[in-house]
């Protein structure tokens, strides 16, 4: 049941690792399951792990560990209905089938991990000798937990959209021994019992809704977070060139999102401290020239070495598509490594440095392309700009990186331009949107540029810069 | 069963214990308490400064009886200030002293081979507890029947010290390089607090329990108030939490913690006020608030924010019942 739940709130997006559930499964030794209160806080505190991930758990604990005690009023006005004397068995049945709930939910995985067709086979043929009989019975703690165990054996857990809603009822029905019986109402109608037949009939459609009820809960409950998820994930892989306006906005915080990830992992680096702990071997070894008296001390150091980066951009008209996307990949840059020099072109480049540090992301990208956006390729002119401004602060620790399509309109590409910077740079990136097999097409120069490029690379997802800019934070330092 | 009916009376009885050491808690701190000493876990506790994160780690030192040493994190702390450090100035001077008796160990050696011998023999002090100097963590461990650590403003330390606190904190051990490792004598309680201007690691995380302490509601603010600044009377200090629980609901910079609540209400027994005056209010806001700009737009509101206040009964008579409730069970 801790393996299910923790899966739940994993839906819910908390990140539950499995030294945490351990410590959950610890805490129920300790706690109990009685006294809910003190439960929710303990699991609270060892689960949830901070002010979102809270709320979160709130709502997945309510939802999660009330389904026992909900789930019979669904069922039970077939009960009342002809049968008072249920009344305070129901009491009863509330608490088994929460018992039978929990064994039942621990399930799923062991079946997923094997045995699952003999194992599903065999309860199955429990449950069909009995449904007819608990219809007739209206024995509905027998009925949920069958219900219960047909939902884990459908494979519940699993559930991920709610079209499947749909699906999961049936299979559900199917386990319990609907067709079973269908086949036992055929027979009562056959054999002149129709009243019981008629009777049976109402069991069946009042199963069925209950089935249903139970089948949206459970999907409601694992699926909270699952579409943003999938979605984001595919954006995350999704060309460029295809995102539509609407998309633009979960773009900007995945991108942002990337930018802060990268920061904290990286940032560190920057501030080492200077002075720390008395090097002791070192000063030893400094000092034996004078003979042993330790004159000169040495302390341990950390060398901090921030790579500088010059940032060529491409935001003409042949990569329109793309270019926004490259301003919020520069963006992000800036956010990352302050020291980045960020240069965009189409036929003159500019600097838009400033514009990046100053102003938010939308604004930024308006003004660059506003200034320098659309016009027509430039290579050779923009390369000779960048040199310019920049080539003589060039030296071996900074990293040159162009982004563009190296389609220059059959004009010169640059690239002796770019082979001065190669000699003197620590690396020159080369950062393409089109994959590598158009490379070299038509006015592409791929060729001539990308001799002069110790990496080149096709980049056009968020998957793509993110590994590039991993790549180009752990090789600066 | 059983188990249960323990840990609820368990966790009941911190509660009951912390309130006579004037320190009011609720049941998600009980049982945060109660879970860090059951597992032997650290609790990482969180919430906006000035709720008794610190104050927290002290009560419970004074509640177990036992020593508390307390690490203040800023950004540069590192092991040579958290944990050991070598006592330089005694080293060399082992130095100089070894360099004059080195004629007398010497003795009778007639090679270089055989006094090399010899100070291979000798037993090398360099790196030895001698010359240890130790600092809050260590000390931690080498307690003998136990501590509390606290561990505050974790948030404020660099990510580097973060990692090196992981060893610590999950196996209650650390390693020194030229030592070996040191394990704790008996798991301290450790407590870290954290405001959050940066967000706390995964791993560290991992291994804490995570405890969130946000502003206390009315009827908690007002217990604690009682238990903090007896003297004020209860309809004053209705008037206060009341006014205090405005303020938080305000679009303010900083808004005013417990810490603050217990200022003023010391301020309004000092001043020895019968009843909250706009003037006074006025005059006195500069110890709720700590930003001008925050000061200036609650003095514009602040007719309105007193005509709320002096008539709570009227604008939610179910909070004051909570309160009163609150303040019969006491």
């Amino acid at each position: 049941m801790i393996a299910d739940f923790v899966r739940i709130l994993r839906a819910a997006d908390i990140r539950v690792s499995p030294a945490e559930t351990l410590d959950a499964a610890e805490i129920f030794e300790t706690i109990g399951f009685d006294d809910r209160s003190i439960l929710k806080h303990a699991l609270g505190q060892t689960l949830a792990k901070t002010e979102m991930e809270k709320q979160a758990f709130d709502e997945a604990f309510e939802t999660y560990f009330r389904v026992p005690e909900e789930t019979p009023p669904a069922v039970m006005p077939a009960a009342l209905s002809e049968d008072d004397a249920g009344d305070e068995e129901s009491g009863e049945s509330e608490t088994q089938s929460g018992s039978d709930e929990m064994s039942g939910e621990g399930q799923p995985q062991q079946a997923g991990e094997g045995g699952e067709g003999s194992e599903g086979g065999e309860s199955g043929e429990a449950a069909n000798q009995t449904l007819t009989e608990m219809l007739q019975n209206r024995d509905m703690a027998a009925l949920q937990a069958a219900m219960q165990q047909a939902a884990s054996q459908a494979g519940i857990a699993d559930a991920k959209l709610f079209t499947q809603q749909g699906m999961f009822s049936r299979r559900i029905m199917e386990a319990m021994g609907l067709a079973d019986l269908d086949a036992r109402i055929r027979q009562m109608n056959e054999g002149g019992e129709t009243e019981r037949a008629e009777q049976l009939k109402q069991g069946r459609a009042q199963l069925f809704g209950a089935v249903q009820d139970f089948v949206e809960r459970q999907i409601a409950m694992r699926t909270k977070n699952v579409g943003r998820l999938l979605r984001e994930d595919a954006l995350s892989r999704i060309r460029l060139s295809n995102l539509d306006k609407s998309d633009m906005k979960i773009m900007r915080e995945l991108i942002r999102k990337l930018a802060k990830r990268l920061a904290s992992r990286h940032s560190r680096r920057r501030k080492k401290a200077q002075r720390g702990m008395l090097d002791i071997r070192r000063t030893m070894r400094a000092n034996v020239a004078f003979d042993g008296n330790l004159f000169n001390l040495a302390w341990r150091r950390v060398k901090v070495e921030r790579p500088k980066l010059i940032v060529l951009c491409d935001v003409s008209g042949s990569v329109a598509a793309v270019s926004r996307f490259f301003l919020m990949f520069l963006y992000s840059l800036d956010e990352v490594m302050p020291k980045t020099r960020s240069f965009v072109f189409s036929n003159r480049a500019g600097e838009i440095s400033d514009i990046l540090q100053n102003d938010d992301l939308e604004a930024a990208m308006e003004a660059a392309l506003r200034q320098y956006g659309g016009g027509s390729t430039d290579y050779g002119v923009s390369m000779m700009d960048l040199a310019a401004a920049t080539l003589d602060s060039v030296d071996k620790k900074t990293t040159v990186m162009v982004l563009g399509d190296a389609r220059s309109n059959y004009g010169d590409p640059g690239h002796l331009v770019l082979k001065e910077f190669y000699e003197r740079a620590g690396r020159v990136i080369f950062l393409n949107p089109e994959p590598e097999s158009v490379w070299d097409t038509g006015d592409s120069e791929m060729k001539k540029l990308g001799a002069y490029c110790t990496h080149k690379q096709t980049c056009n997802s968020v998957k793509h810069v993110e590994r590039v800019l991993d790549d180009l934070l752990r090789l600066s330092s | 069963m059983s188990k249960e009916k323990t840990a609820r009376d368990a966790i009941e009885g911190l509660m009951a214990g912390y309130e006579k050491l004037g320190y009011v808690s609720d049941e998600q701190i009980a049982t945060a308490l109660f879970l860090a000493q059951q597992l032997e876990k650290p609790l990482l506790v969180e919430g906006p400064p000035g709720v008794g994160k610190t104050e927290l780690a002290k009560a419970t030192a004074e509640y177990l009886g036992l020593d508390m040493i307390r690490l203040q994190c800023y950004e540069g702390l590192d092991e040579a200030k958290a944990l050991y450090e070598w006592q330089y100035g005694k080293q060399l001077l082992y130095t100089q002293v070894l360099k004059e008796k080195l004629g007398d160990l010497m003795e009778g050696a007639a090679t270089l081979d055989q006094s090399m011998d010899k100070l291979h023999d000798f037993e090398d002090v360099f790196f030895s507890e001698q010359f240890l100097q130790t600092r809050p963590l260590l000390e931690a461990l080498r307690a003998d029947d136990g501590i509390v650590l606290l561990i505050d403003e974790i948030d404020k330390s660099d990510d580097e010290f973060e990692a090196f606190l992981l060893e610590i904190l999950s196996d209650y051990q650390i390693s020194i390089p030229e030592l070996g490792t040191v394990k704790a004598k008996k798991p301290p309680l450790v407590f870290l607090t954290s405001n959050n201007t940066r967000e706390i690691g995964d791993a560290l995380k991992r291994r804490c329990l995570h405890l969130y302490i946000p502003f206390p509601d009315a009827a908690r603010e007002n217990t604690i108030l009682q238990a903090r600044v007896p003297e004020l009377d209860k309809s004053l200090r209705n008037n206060v939490v009341d006014f205090v629980q405005k303020l938080r609901e305000m679009d303010l910079k900083k808004p005013p913690a417990v810490s603050e609540t217990i200022d003023w209400a010391r301020t309004v027994v000092l001043l020895n006020m019968d009843v909250l005056e706009s003037d006074f209010v006025k005059n006195t806001l500069n110890v709720l608030l700590k930003f001008k700009s925050d000061i200036e737009s609650v003095e514009s509101e602040l007719p309105r924010l007193m005509r709320e206040s002096q008539n709570p009964k009227q604008q939610n008579p179910k909070q004051q019942d909570a309160k009163e409730s609150g303040a019969a069970a006491e």
